[in-house]
């Protein structure tokens, strides 16, 4: 396994001080940097868990067609091209001709083509599902959504739908009316009977009054005569609506006598179990919930689908509503109008085990000219990383400037007080167990250099070019192996463009068991309005400090996990996965 | 920082683009076959570049664009499908920043740029996959398949998992640039 860094969203919670790592609540703070944002305004860090997301395009995934909004609801969230998936495996389903395609190459070719005879019907090939199998042909091999569309409208499980979307849509509009108005300043004066809603629903009431009024079979709607409703604490005093003014909703087709009709359920099903021949016969759990609009037993029930469509996605800020993401609107562009990602702001920081690269690059070495298609990465990782317990090993990290000016780091580990499993620098009290390993970093702060364009397009090569070999992970972990290294284990390693390479060490219990992972933060200041930038500034801290104004500090924490400690008496192998 | 890739010296040509192709890798047909420059095609993968369209002159069939990885084994061979009675090969374009895992089979008609395409996949004919996407280690796209942008695909068939991130790009970019610059020469 190789060892890995992510990084904390507070996901605007009260404390900023993430959970310990051996929570499982940890995974859900961490991030890996590139999925997360950044806002300006909050000076804050933003993740998909917390932003408040709005959809800016829809459009079909297989013809790529983008949809307008205003489409969408009425065709039902999905493509109404000629784009169908298989019930069966979900691929794409082709339109072909039913005269047998040319196969004059002697093998089975795959009808493609759309010139030919009609019938049309739709094939899947990679199942070789079609459509002619459920009945479904066409005259034409264009529209086809079209075609279908009667049998889709007349089906009983969509006329069912329409009949509850036309029951629940007074109270979807009252309910949107009401949130869409009751953010408005409260300037409205209530009116004198509802004067007594006293947190004023006066706008809604108002509303639905009005909706009411003007349509004629709406009651007047009011939430507080609902148990469901969210919007608890007052009393209702209300005399004339204290009841569920919705009306009681009548199914098309009454359920007792369904199955009669033939859309399946109660002893229809079980008779048709019982003759089952074949396991396929019965439509899988997928097949029926999630690739169909009614959930037929039978897999020879089981239609084509109109092809979901996809959305781009604009992000805010849930606290100051500042737009982080805003995608371009043409749907299969990768460029944003608006791009705020947290890379652009925090230095990027990655985690290496020098004793796990040294094996890792032997092996490389070892395997050179054979084929590496069965030694992969991930083979080597594994066999490398192990950390033994009782031991000491020393691990990189390496930090990257994304900003035009030096930056100044300090790195520390972070306390963790309800110590069971305690990872605490150095000391930590001795608990009723003992702390399963102790993390050493450098405690003074380091500068990094500033990034420049150059670097990144110019010198690529030269940073690691053969001569620099040495100054790689083989070198450096040969050099530490002869005991001259572990004067140098701690502190900065290397500084090279706008990367600078700190070494910290880890001191493994002798009677440790698990993962090696504990929080860090890390703090660093930049100059927060500086358009010229400074050369040649090693950064030394004195000179940043002297220049307070200008100086900002932001900090973050991280969770560094350097993998799984091999535990004394096991045999290593237990610990390979 | 990740140790570099080290390939044998004698093995690979590198030529005056940066493109370093393995001697061990068949290349049918190269004056049919692009490369953008600085694209790796590793040892044991096989590029049809000999499958062109009947006609006469010269015919592009297969182009990679800059920093490319065509892994071990890898085949790449033009789509093909009888239209109107007519059997014919079509051209293969793949952009820049597109990586290739090991034994993938590859018969697409198109591939954006910042593409990845793991381990051990089919990628059928006339497959069209878009900017910043991705295919799993293992996964098979059937023929015709469209891969839309920033969108992960896997399984058997292909499927569509989840949206990739903002920043998918970047991600891509540097990583394909770094590949390049680790894969180093050892030996004379
Ligand atoms: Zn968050
Ligand atoms: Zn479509
Ligand atoms: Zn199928
Ligand atoms: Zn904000």
């Amino acid at each position: 396994m190789t060892p890995t860094l992510l990084y904390h969203c507070p996901c605007l919670s009260n404390s900023p001080v993430p959970p310990p790592p051996h929570l499982a609540s940890s995974s859900y703070s961490f991030h890996p940097l590139h999925t997360l944002f950044f806002c300006e305004e909050c000076d804050a860090v933003r993740c998909n868990r917390c932003v408040s997301v709005e959809v800016s395009t829809y459009y079909c995934p297989n013809c790529l067609f983008e949809v307008p909004s205003a489409s969408v609801r009425a065709e039902k969230n999905r493509c109404a091209r000629n784009c169908f998936m298989c019930p069966n495996c979900r691929n794409t389903l082709s339109v072909v001709p039913s005269d047998p395609p040319d196969s004059s190459d002697g093998r089975v070719a795959i009808p493609i083509s759309t010139v030919g005879e009609p019938p049309f019907f739709l094939y899947c090939n990679h199942c070789r599902w079609d459509s002619a199998e459920v009945g479904i042909t066409f005259e034409k091999p264009t529209g086809l959504a079209a075609q279908l569309q009667k049998f889709e409208d007349s089906a009983p499980e969509s006329l069912e739908f329409d009949r509850l979307k036309e029951h629940f849509e007074p109270f979807l509009r009252a309910s949107s009316l009401s949130s869409s108005t009751s953010n408005a300043p409260a300037a409205v004066p209530s009116s004198a009977a509802h004067s007594h809603h006293l947190h004023s629903n006066s706008i809604t009431a108002a509303a639905s009054a009005a909706l009411a009024r003007d349509i004629p079979g709406v009651s007047k709607y009011n939430p507080l005569s609902r148990s469901t409703s969210t919007r608890g604490g007052i009393g209702n005093k209300d005399r004339s609506t204290n009841k569920d003014e919705m009306s009681v909703y009548k199914s098309r087709v009454d359920i007792s006598t369904a199955s009669r009709l033939g859309s399946g359920g109660g002893d229809a099903d079980v008779e048709y179990m019982r003759h089952l021949e074949t396991i396929g016969e019965v439509a899988s759990l997928e097949q029926r919930w999630t690739n169909s609009w009614a959930t037929p037993l039978q897999t020879g029930d089981l239609k084509p689908l109109r092809i979901p469509l996809h959305s781009k996605r604009s992000k805010r800020c849930p606290a100051c509503t500042h737009i982080l993401i805003k995608p371009e609107q043409k749907a299969q562009s990768v460029r944003y109008k608006i791009k705020l990602v947290a890379a652009n702001y925090l230095p990027a920081i990655t985690v290496a085990l020098p004793h796990a690269q040294q094996i890792q690059s032997e092996a490389a070495k070892r395997t050179l000219g054979k084929s590496t298609i069965t030694v992969t990465d991930d083979d080597r990782g594994t066999a490398a990383g192990g950390m033994h317990a009782g031991k000491t090993y020393p691990f990189h990290l390496a930090l990257t400037n994304p900003l035009y000016d030096p930056i100044q780091v300090r790195l520390s580990v972070q306390r963790m007080h309800v110590a069971t499993t305690s990872s605490a620098e150095g000391g930590a009290p001795e608990k009723a167990r003992r702390p399963p390993f102790a993390v050493s970093l450098p405690t003074s702060s380091f500068p990094i250099a500033a990034f420049a364009e150059a670097w990144e397009y110019e010198d690529d090569e030269d940073m690691f070019g053969v001569d620099d070999d040495d100054e790689l992970g083989l070198g450096r972990a040969g050099r530490e192996k002869d005991g001259r290294g572990r004067v140098k284990t701690v502190g900065v390693l290397e500084k090279r463009a706008n990367v600078t390479v700190v070494g910290g060490e880890v001191v493994i219990g002798k009677e440790a068991r698990g993962g090696v992972k504990f929080n860090m933060l890390v703090s660093y200041t930049y100059r927060s309005d500086d358009p010229a930038p400074s050369e040649g500034n090693e950064g030394s801290p004195s000179k940043a400090a002297a220049k307070p104004p200008e100086i900002k500090t932001f900090a973050f924490y991280t969770v560094v996990d350097l993998g799984a400690i091999i535990p004394k008496e096991e045999p290593r192998s237990d610990m390979d996965f | 920082m990740d140790p570099p890739i080290y390939y044998s010296k004698a093995e690979f040509i590198e030529t005056d683009t940066g493109n370093k192709v393995s001697r061990r890798a068949t290349i049918a047909g190269p004056q049919n076959i692009i490369l953008g420059g600085k694209t790796i095609i590793s040892s044991g993968a096989i590029i049809r570049g000999d499958l062109r369209r009947t006609g006469p002159g010269h015919a592009v069939v297969i182009s990679l664009g800059r920093y490319c990885l065509v892994g071990e084994g890898c085949v790449m061979r033009p789509p093909y499908k009888t239209y109107r009675g007519n059997f014919n090969y079509y051209p293969m374009k793949i952009g820049d920043h597109v990586h290739i895992g090991a034994s993938s089979v590859v018969e697409a008609a198109t591939i954006g740029n910042h593409v990845e395409i793991g381990k051990n996949c089919v990628i059928g004919k006339f497959t069209i996959i878009k900017d910043c996407a991705k295919i799993a280690d293992n996964t098979i796209i059937p023929p015709n398949t469209v891969v839309p942008a920033l969108s992960l695909f896997a399984g058997s068939p292909g499927r569509f998992i989840e949206d990739l991130p903002e920043s998918t790009q970047e991600i891509v970019e540097a990583h394909t640039k770094q590949y390049y610059t680790r894969f180093q020469p050892l030996g004379r």
